[in-house]
């Protein structure tokens, strides 16, 4: 090949490679703790969960498949939640008064997280949304799950039930 | 020859320099709800920028030649 020509095809591949960053939350990395204002007012901070299987939801209500599963994460919620099972789900809308609406007529009995400045959403590195991270009992990400379509309840099933279990 | 590969190179240089930096600002998966602002519309009112778009295209003989909607025909 002509250098000149190799030069130019060389120039035109960097231009198309994308513009790199690092996600926070891959598996086998130490999540990134937080503490959030709850929808019952409390706080709630990761660190405390430490021993229990944490699963972190990042919703929101202008998410359509956020809305669709969060029935779904609510019956596993209650089915997991005597094993040692937390189910958080992280609101990333910096006005939360449409989620606390919405929230009124669900059946969600898991603690809501309102991270209204997107401090955490930015430090796990949310990719899409909706976006579930599950953290196992020694406080290290170990499934990251973007986006939502139906039959992917039974993906998050089996991912509790293998964390549960070690 | 000299100037090609010259060039060549600079075109190289400035794709490394553009090409790796990511785009910013950049609207975050978690931050689309910004979309939906009201800044974020090309009209403010849809129904008088539909009506002025009619007359445009009327009076220039450009029906189908803007947005999306038809090919270009004329025949929509």
């Amino acid at each position: 090949m002509n250098p000149v020509r190799g030069l130019l095809l060389a120039c035109c591949l960097s231009m198309s490679l994308p513009g790199y960053s690092l996600a926070a939350a891959t598996p086998g990395a130490a999540a990134p703790d937080f503490a959030l204002a709850a929808r019952d007012g409390g706080k709630v901070r990761l660190a405390d969960l430490k021993g229990q299987v944490v699963m972190i939801n990042f919703w929101a209500t202008w998410c359509g498949p956020c809305r669709q599963e969060m029935p779904l994460l609510a019956q596993l919620n209650t089915k997991y939640e005597p094993l040692g099972f937390t189910l958080l789900g992280v609101n990333v809308e910096p006005d939360s008064a449409a989620a606390v609406t919405w929230l009124q007529g669900m059946p969600v009995t898991f603690p809501i997280l309102f991270d209204t400045d997107s401090t955490v959403a930015g430090s796990f590195g949310v990719e899409g949304m909706p976006s579930t991270v599950f953290v196992d009992r020694k406080g290290q990400v170990r499934y990251v799950h973007r986006g939502y379509k139906p039959g992917d309840e039974a993906k998050y099933a089996d991912m509790i039930r293998s964390l549960v279990k070690e | 020859m000299r100037k090609s590969i010259c060039l060549a190179l600079l075109l190289c240089s400035a794709a490394g320099a553009t090409g790796c930096a990511g785009v910013e600002p950049w609207v975050k998966p978690y931050e689309r709800q910004y979309f939906a602002d009201i800044v974020m519309s090309a009209e403010r009112d849809p129904v008088a920028a539909s009506y002025l778009n009619h007359v445009f295209e009327a009076r220039e003989g450009a029906r189908g030649a803007t947005g999306s909607h038809g090919g270009g025909c004329g025949c929509n």
